[in-house]
């Protein structure tokens, strides 16, 4: 089992980071769109997607079965069966991999959720170390409002219903993302993220996004894949 | 009074647990099945409320395991952390609440065989063991133990050999039994490790069962007082637990001097 940090493979990891709404998302699609028109042989791997785990979280969640440990436990195993039977097969094959969310989310989460920070960090131990992270930085009232206008109101996980912070789901999710930024704000220098300012309009956040994705893949050149 | 190896749990209380946690370990076929069921009837005569239980049981993961294995598709990491993720469910739903209603729960299997065969596998026993760490300590683990040789006419006779139990995820290019006797023998070794860092019980398998029964008796009477006598005890629990370092070993002794 190789450690975070010890893998030396050919392909190349970006992985966008950050709050709901934070807009990362529609930033790592903008990525993908032209790492294909570029030639690149180029995969995008989804959090919480594993379709031999999914069943098991979706069930866990609808009927809210979920305990801040197994919410953690589950999630660490659906991240492990992509980075065994996607993430590191593709990496080894020279793919350039594009990951909505990451193992600092998990960590931004579970510790929001009163798991030790780290245990949590040996747990996602196994995890490729990507080649940059971006963090996308954006207030909570911003994202908040983002949310509200795009779709009907807040998940119950999403929101940290279960803990009980409050009943009102504005307030609970207000709170309980509060915590999550706070974690992400220890998480941005341990880890090396790359901030983006998610305020800025997206074309802007893109260009910057580019340019250094594009750093990264100057010595890559075998990643083409033919027009 | 209980504890974890070395990790908390949120809205997970582990020191006002009145009941005891035994554990039976051993490799497959073993005979711990059998145990579990007269230890049970025998634990429930004496007065006793005892929930049995084991691995891959629980509400939430259980299926999903056992669908994942029948494809043979799982990773080595993603089944450890399956097995976990379905450990904690049990643990959190199950275990802990019987342990604190005052229950003996008889477990068949616990951490170390989830341990023992991710070991097996070459996972980083560093990170194999953090993973584990929020299970809390057991008041005794019974180690059934046996030699290959021993094991191979139990597995032929009965069931079979099994895909997993031979590890033929480890081992394809190796028929069956090649396969069975290598993985077993490697897992075997790695419980004698184990036996030694956890400070197992452990009992010799190869005797007839009604022996191993009595040997189990034996030592699960050591760390139950009978509940008459309970509660005539008056001294506060725990008084004598004053290192952080408590060896699992040293709870019955314990027991016994008050008794």
């Amino acid at each position: 089992m190789k450690r975070y940090g010890d893998h030396r493979i050919p392909g190349r990891l970006f992985v966008v980071e950050g709050i709901d709404g934070s807009g990362k998302s529609t930033q790592l699609m903008l990525l993908h769109q032209w790492l294909k028109a570029e030639g690149y042989g180029v995969v995008f791997s989804e959090w919480n997607s594993s379709p031999l785990v999914k069943d098991t979280t979706k069930r866990g969640k609808k009927k809210q079965l979920l305990t801040p440990a197994t919410f953690s436990l589950i999630h660490a195993t659906d991240f492990a069966d992509r980075t065994e039977r996607n993430i590191i097969p593709l990496l080894k094959a020279g793919a350039v991999v594009l990951c909505d969310r990451y193992i600092y989310t998990a960590f931004a989460r579970d510790a929001s959720r009163g798991m030790e920070p780290e245990w949590i960090r040996e747990l996602y131990a196994f995890a490729v170390k990507p080649t940059v992270a971006f963090y996308f930085r954006v207030p909570l009232e911003v994202a908040m409002k983002r949310i509200n206008d795009a779709r009907a109101g807040f998940k119950y996980y999403e929101a940290g219903m279960d803990l009980g912070l409050s009943a009102d789901p504005d307030e609970s999710f207000r709170l309980f993302q509060g915590r999550i930024l706070e974690q992400y704000d220890r998480i941005i220098p341990e880890f090396g993220l790359t901030v983006i300012d998610a305020t800025l309009p997206i074309e802007t956040q893109q260009q910057e996004m580019r340019l250094m994705v594009l750093a990264k893949l100057t010595q890559a050149k075998q990643l083409r894949v033919a027009p | 009074m209980k504890e974890s190896y070395g990790v908390r749990l949120p809205g997970l209380e582990l020191d006002d647990l009145a009941g005891k946690l035994i554990v039976l370990e051993g490799t497959d076929g073993v005979g711990r099945s059998t145990q579990i069921r007269l230890l049970k009837e025998w634990l429930e005569q004496q007065g006793h409320a005892v929930l049995d239980t084991g691995l891959t049981r629980s509400g939430l993961v259980g299926k999903g395991i056992k669908r994942a294995k029948e494809g043979h598709t799982l990773g080595r990491i993603t089944l450890t952390l399956f097995y976990a993720t379905d450990f904690a469910d049990r643990l959190e739903n199950e275990i802990v609440p019987a342990l604190r209603a005052g229950f003996v729960v008889l477990t068949d299997r616990y951490i170390y065989s989830l341990m023992a065969r991710s070991m097996v596998r070459g996972l980083d026993p560093a990170w194999v063991r953090n993973i584990h760490r929020f299970a809390p300590k057991p008041d005794a683990i019974f180690y059934l133990r046996i030699g290959v040789d021993e094991l191979i006419p139990r597995a032929v006779f009965t069931r079979g050999f099994d895909y997993w139990e031979s590890g033929m995820d480890l081992y394809s290019a190796e028929d069956m039994y090649d396969s069975f006797r290598k993985y077993q023998t490697a897992l075997l070794q790695k419980f004698d490790e184990l036996a030694e860092e956890f400070n197992f019980n452990v009992i010799d398998a190869r005797p007839e069962p009604r022996i191993i029964f009595e040997q189990l008796k034996a030592g699960i009477d050591r760390i139950l007082t009978p509940p008459l006598a309970r509660a005539a005890v008056t001294a506060p629990a725990g008084t004598a637990e004053a290192g952080d370092e408590v060896a699992l070993e040293e709870v019955p002794e314990d027991r016994r001097r008050r008794a």
